[in-house]
């Protein structure tokens, strides 16, 4: 018994680490300043963290005072980390599965409401 | 600060979506969030727009309805019948009684200083901005509508239904009630309403209410004009003249 729990317990470290070392993408935008060496958010445990609280903040000092900077917006989190789809110019939405906010927050078990309103993809074009 | 990257990299990074990632590195510069405002707004301004009927033909008035559509996003909707449409400008006539004489107005949210559906909402979604602007704070709003039933102007709808491909700027969804913002996403960075741009004359002219050099506070002072119910004493924001 003890000996089959030793396995089960390294079979699920040995999947945390193989997901923390795949190279999963964080959407077009954010790979190419990423591979261009450039950083965006203060810290990556940060944003990972404080997330929901930051863009919660931001949302009511946007929509209730007009406070419209680039920080923390939900426009901005889509137009970095949405990806584009390999044979055309479109984009998958930001909320699919397999996508760069969802594939982590499957795993937390999360699950966003706000692209029921928020549009899921950068906007072309149209302001 | 050395780890965040600078205002002008940002704006590359933002607006360059549609063009490739070598571009992006070439150096596009484009002006999303230049005027980016970082302070909140305050009650020096108040918003408001004033409508000359006597002037406004109903084909602007139609153009000024297309207009709000295609800025923000509604009147595609496709299971909502009748009543559930979204509306948020619409063409009204009216008819006095003695004379026939026919008015065409366009009538939208009034942005009023005392708005009943602010009083009435049970979890602060419907709310006043400092500069009149009223608008539905959809992160709050639980779908009750009873902003809609104290509306006198029914100014106000509610979405039926699930929608996709909204516009970036307007976020809009089942379950909540919205109507005119205003513009407020265009009027946060210095532009018009779409409708007010919509209408190729000054039959509807758009400004800060307080400011003693704007032309709507300049015009108002010089005609006649009337708020719709001014019975209520809500103090619109959006005034009429002609009616
Ligand atoms: C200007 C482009 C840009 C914007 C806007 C942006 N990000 Fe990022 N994001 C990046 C880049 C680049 C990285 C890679 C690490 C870094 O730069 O800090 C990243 C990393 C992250 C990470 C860590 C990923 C990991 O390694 O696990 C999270 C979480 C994240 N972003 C969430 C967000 C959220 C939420 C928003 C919106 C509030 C947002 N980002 C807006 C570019 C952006
Ligand atoms: C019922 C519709 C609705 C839902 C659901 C919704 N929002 Fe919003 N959101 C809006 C509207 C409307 C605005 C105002 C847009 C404007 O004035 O530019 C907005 C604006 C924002 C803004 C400021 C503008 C920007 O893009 O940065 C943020 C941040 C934001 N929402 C975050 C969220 C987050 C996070 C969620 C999910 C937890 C969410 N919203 C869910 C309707 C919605
Ligand atoms: C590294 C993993 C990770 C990534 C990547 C990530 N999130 Fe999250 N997200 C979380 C966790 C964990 C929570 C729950 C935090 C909590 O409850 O305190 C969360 C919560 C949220 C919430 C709050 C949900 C609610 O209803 O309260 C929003 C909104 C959100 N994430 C948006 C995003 C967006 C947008 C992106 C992509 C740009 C993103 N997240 C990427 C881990 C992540």
């Amino acid at each position: 018994m003890n000996r089959f729990m030793v396995l089960l317990l390294s079979l699920m470290m040995t999947s945390v680490f193989a997901h923390a070392n795949s190279e999963h993408t964080l959407g077009t935008q954010a790979d190419s300043m990423k591979s261009s060496g450039k950083t965006y958010h203060q810290s990556s445990s940060m944003i990972r963290k404080m997330h929901p609280e930051f863009m919660n903040h931001k949302r009511d000092k946007t929509l209730r005072q007009g406070v419209r900077t680039e920080e923390y917006s939900l426009k901005g989190c889509v137009s970095c980390h949405a990806s584009k789809k390999d044979q055309s110019n479109d984009y998958h939405a930001i909320d699919a599965s397999e996508q760069f906010c969802s594939t982590c927050h499957q795993k937390v078990a999360i699950s966003v409401d706000c692209f029921g309103c928020h549009r899921t993809t950068p906007a072309e074009g149209d302001k | 600060m050395d780890s965040k990257i600078n205002r002008r990299d940002f704006i590359k990074a933002t607006t360059a979506t549609t063009a490739s990632v070598a571009a992006l590195g070439a150096g596009i510069t484009l002006t999303t969030y230049v005027n980016a405002n970082e302070n909140p707004v305050t009650n020096e301004k108040r918003w408001g727009m004033l409508v000359d009927t006597n002037r406004l033909t109903e084909s602007d008035i139609d153009g000024m309805v297309t207009a709000c559509q295609k800025e923000n996003g509604w009147g595609n909707e496709t299971h909502s019948t009748g009543d559930q449409k979204a509306s948020w400008i619409k063409k009204i006539k009216v008819k006095d009684t003695a004379t026939q004489r026919i008015s065409n107005l366009a009538l939208m949210c009034q942005h009023c200083e005392e708005p009943p559906c602010v009083d009435v909402c049970p979890t602060n979604a419907s709310m006043k901005r400092e500069d009149g602007i009223v608008l539905v704070d959809k992160h709050r709003c639980i779908g009750c509508r009873y902003c809609m039933m104290a509306c006198p102007y029914d100014a106000r709808s509610f979405v039926h239904e699930e929608l996709t491909n909204q516009k970036e700027h307007m976020p809009r969804g089942k379950g909540t009630v919205e109507a005119c913002t205003l513009c407020v996403h265009r009027v946060d960075k210095g532009e018009q309403p779409a409708c007010v741009e919509a209408v190729d004359s000054d039959a509807v002219i758009f400004g800060d209410l307080l400011d003693v050099t704007s032309n709507i506070h300049q015009t108002l002072k010089r005609v006649q004009s009337t708020q719709i119910r001014a019975d209520l004493n809500l103090n619109t924001g959006v005034r009429y003249s002609g009616i």
